[in-house]
């Protein structure tokens, strides 16, 4: 399993512009499955194209522009010293185990309490609060399970740790947590 | 539905589409013995396809289940049909070519979306991949062809919609976790398929969930996974005429009273923000709120009444020519992952009910292919002798050589009978063995045994025991029956699946 803290700043005001390194990587369509014989002979095929089959656009939806945050830490004022936790879409799939903030690292587990074959993914985002409580940035936790042997029974709890950002050092007085993505299974 | 143009630009890193050209070795079905019951009069193309899927379910859990539940000497509702066999699932590695290409590399155990995308698409992919070939070339699914002919469509799982196994007919992603409700580069996107990172708008790395609710593959979708879609979703679900059941803006999931009520032409049904529960939990909790779920059993007969009722036409819909619908058994994988065989087997029995009511549909109706498999074996499920025990859990494993008889005697592959550490986890269970709270070996009393017989004695008459806790790359079964059945009896990949139904509907040549 790779499980990684995502050194690449997602200060908030940032956060949108990292994703979107779109490139011209055109979709490429198979030629329809039907036509596989016709294809493999070299011979034309007659089967409907593909493009007319497979949706691959949807108007009216907004691409991502960013890694995902959370709205709730907007409205969040923890107080000074404190690890609060930022409400998100899987809230009754988990619990914050250990919570801890020494003023320059917060740390913490994810204990998953729905089923666990698999944690697929999962990233936990910090929001960083100076004493007002007042959102300075953000940074994140990112556990992908990629080409990985497994190497035992699942684990239930993923522990994490998140470093405040170096433009915020010295500037953070409080923190909450939350899970913007969660894939087990 | 609407369907924009594509262009057809080829990147650098998907370079070929040939390789799906080469992929037609594997449609060439390999058939073996013939079925007298089965459907042999010569006709594949059927009005109805009905497909079953049991998530990890290999030969021995129909045949625990049948234990458990019938007797060893009765028959499951899917072990009825006349026509069996089995089903090879091996995947690829990513950037593999097809079978019969140079740069084919074979990968012998698959997961839930490489196997489903090979039924769905007819092409091997790299597990983790839906909708695409391993090369990341989107391939078209039959549940999008069966809807652009003018087919109703279904699908129908015990897992979030968004998992695997449903997401394979609705979806196109490089990665199965990119689920939703929000993109994640980690979890979206792969760079050793396309190189740099696709576009957000790329339809490979939209989170399945925002597909599933706009491209209106699937007329009537029932399952869990409410907590993947967001109130956006519900907006691009009205508005294609989705009767939504619950409420997703609030996050409510629906009910079997729910269920019970819809009558839409197109419907969405999710009843728990996550995977459904299961069924021994239900049983063992029937007051609880997740009791409230529908079964399996309960959503496929809501689904065939939903899909064969007569709705009015929109403006330029074409008539309906019949239904394409799937079901899945989704917890039999997740509970096997877990090694629990009581879970595994209440699994077991509700997707064999749900193969009953698809069965009872089939026969009524006359002209309805149905189909149950798997898409892969789960954890190595086995039945032991009573008494007996696992190698796994034995505290010396057999040795290889024995000096001391030279007919049991050969030279091992490997030097040393010691455990290997970078391929063995050693003894899992063995110093907890004697407790009944461990899973292996677990035992269930069957109709045979006496009465005073109890579930996790060591007098019943099943005693069940795991090899692993993932999936193994076992060969699985396969029943069907209906018109095209015939051409399942014997042994075929799981690609050829997509062949199998797209005829059968006219839909694939």
């Amino acid at each position: 399993m790779r499980a990684v803290t995502r050194r690449t700043v997602a200060l908030t005001v940032l956060a949108g512009a990292l994703v979107c390194a779109a490139v011209g990587v055109g979709i490429s369509l198979a030629p329809m499955a039907a036509s596989r014989d016709a294809a493999a002979t070299g011979t034309s095929d007659t089967a409907a194209p593909a493009d007319d089959v497979v949706m691959t656009s949807f108007p009216g939806l907004v691409a991502a522009t960013g890694e995902p945050e959370l709205a709730s830490m907007t409205a969040l004022r923890p107080a000074a010293g404190s690890v609060a936790e930022a409400s998100g879409p899987f809230d009754d799939r988990f619990e914050f185990d250990a919570l801890s903030f020494d003023g320059a690292t917060v740390s913490g587990a994810v204990r998953i309490t729905s089923d666990v074959s698999d944690l697929l993914e999962l990233e936990v985002v910090a929001g960083f609060y100076d004493v007002d409580g007042t959102l300075l940035g953000t940074d994140r936790f990112v556990h992908h399970l990629g080409d990985e042997v497994h190497d035992g029974p699942p684990v239930e709890s993923e522990a994490f740790t998140i470093a405040v950002p170096a433009p915020l050092a010295g500037r953070v007085g409080a923190v909450a947590v939350g899970v913007p993505v969660l894939v087990n299974e | 539905m609407r369907h924009l143009p594509l262009p057809r630009r080829m990147s650098s890193v998907i370079a070929s589409t040939a390789v799906l050209a080469l992929v037609a070795g594997a449609a060439a079905v390999a058939l073996t013995g013939t079925a007298a019951s089965a459907d042999s009069s010569g006709s594949s193309r059927a009005k109805n396809v009905i497909y079953l899927l049991g998530d990890g379910m290999g030969r021995t859990h129909v045949t625990a289940a049948r234990e458990r539940f019938v007797g060893l000497d009765g028959r499951l509702a899917m072990e009825t049909l006349p026509a069996q066999g089995f089903v090879s699932t091996y995947a690829v590695e990513k950037l593999s070519g097809q079978p019969g290409a140079a740069d084919f590399h074979p990968n012998a155990v698959t997961d839930s979306a490489s196997a489903a995308t090979a039924w769905s698409s007819g092409v091997k992919t790299y597990n983790a991949a839906l909708g695409i070939d391993a090369k990341g070339t989107v391939a078209p699914t039959l549940m999008e062809l069966a809807k652009k002919a003018g087919y109703r469509t279904g699908n129908v799982s015990t897992a979030e919609i968004t998992d695997a196994t449903p997401a394979g007919q609705m979806s196109h992603a490089l990665a199965r976790g990119c689920q939703g409700p929000v993109y994640s580069a980690a979890a979206c996107q792969d760079l050793a398929i396309t190189g740099t990172a696709l576009p957000t708008s790329d339809v490979r790395v939209t989170p399945i969930a925002e597909q599933i609710a706009r491209n209106g593959t699937a007329d009537v979708i029932l399952g869990g996974g409410l907590g993947r879609f967001d109130a956006a979703d519900e907006t691009a679900l009205t508005a294609q005429g989705y009767q939504v059941l619950g409420s997703i803006t609030s996050q409510k999931v629906a009910t079997k009273t729910d269920l019970a009520a819809a009558n839409g032409a197109k419907v969405f049904g999710l009843f728990n923000t996550g995977n459904l529960t299961v069924e021994k939990s239900k049983l063992d909790n029937p007051t609880s709120v997740q009791a409230q779920e529908p079964t399996l059993p309960e959503m496929t007969t809501k689904a065939i009444a939903l899909l064969t009722a007569k709705y009015k036409k929109e403006k330029g819909e074409k008539a309906s020519k019949g239904f394409y619908l799937q079901i899945e058994g989704a917890l039999i994988d997740k509970r096997s992952h877990a090694n629990d065989a009581a879970q595994t087997l209440g699994e077991m029995k509700a997707f064999d009910d749900a193969v009953a009511v698809a069965r009872d549909f089939a026969k009524k109706d006359g002209n309805t292919l149905v189909i149950v498999t798997a898409d892969h074996e789960c954890a190595g499920f086995n039945i032991i002798e009573k008494g007996t025990f696992t190698n796994a859990q034995a505290a010396t494993p057999p040795a290889n050589a024995d000096s001391g008889n030279r007919a049991n005697s050969s030279t091992p592959v490997r030097p040393s009978n010691a455990i290997d550490p970078s391929r063995s986890t050693g003894i899992m269970n063995g110093a907890g063995s004697a407790d009944a709270k461990n899973f292996a070996p677990a035992t269930f009393r069957i109709p045979s045994d006496p009465a005073t017989v109890t579930d996790g004695s060591p007098e019943a008459g099943l005693w069940l025991t795991y090899l692993s806790g993932n999936h193994t790359g076992a060969d699985v079964p396969i029943y069907a029956t209906g018109p095209g059945s015939d051409q399942l009896q014997g042994s075929v990949d799981n690609t050829d699946l997509f062949d199998i139904m797209g005829r059968a509907l006219r839909i694939t040549g």
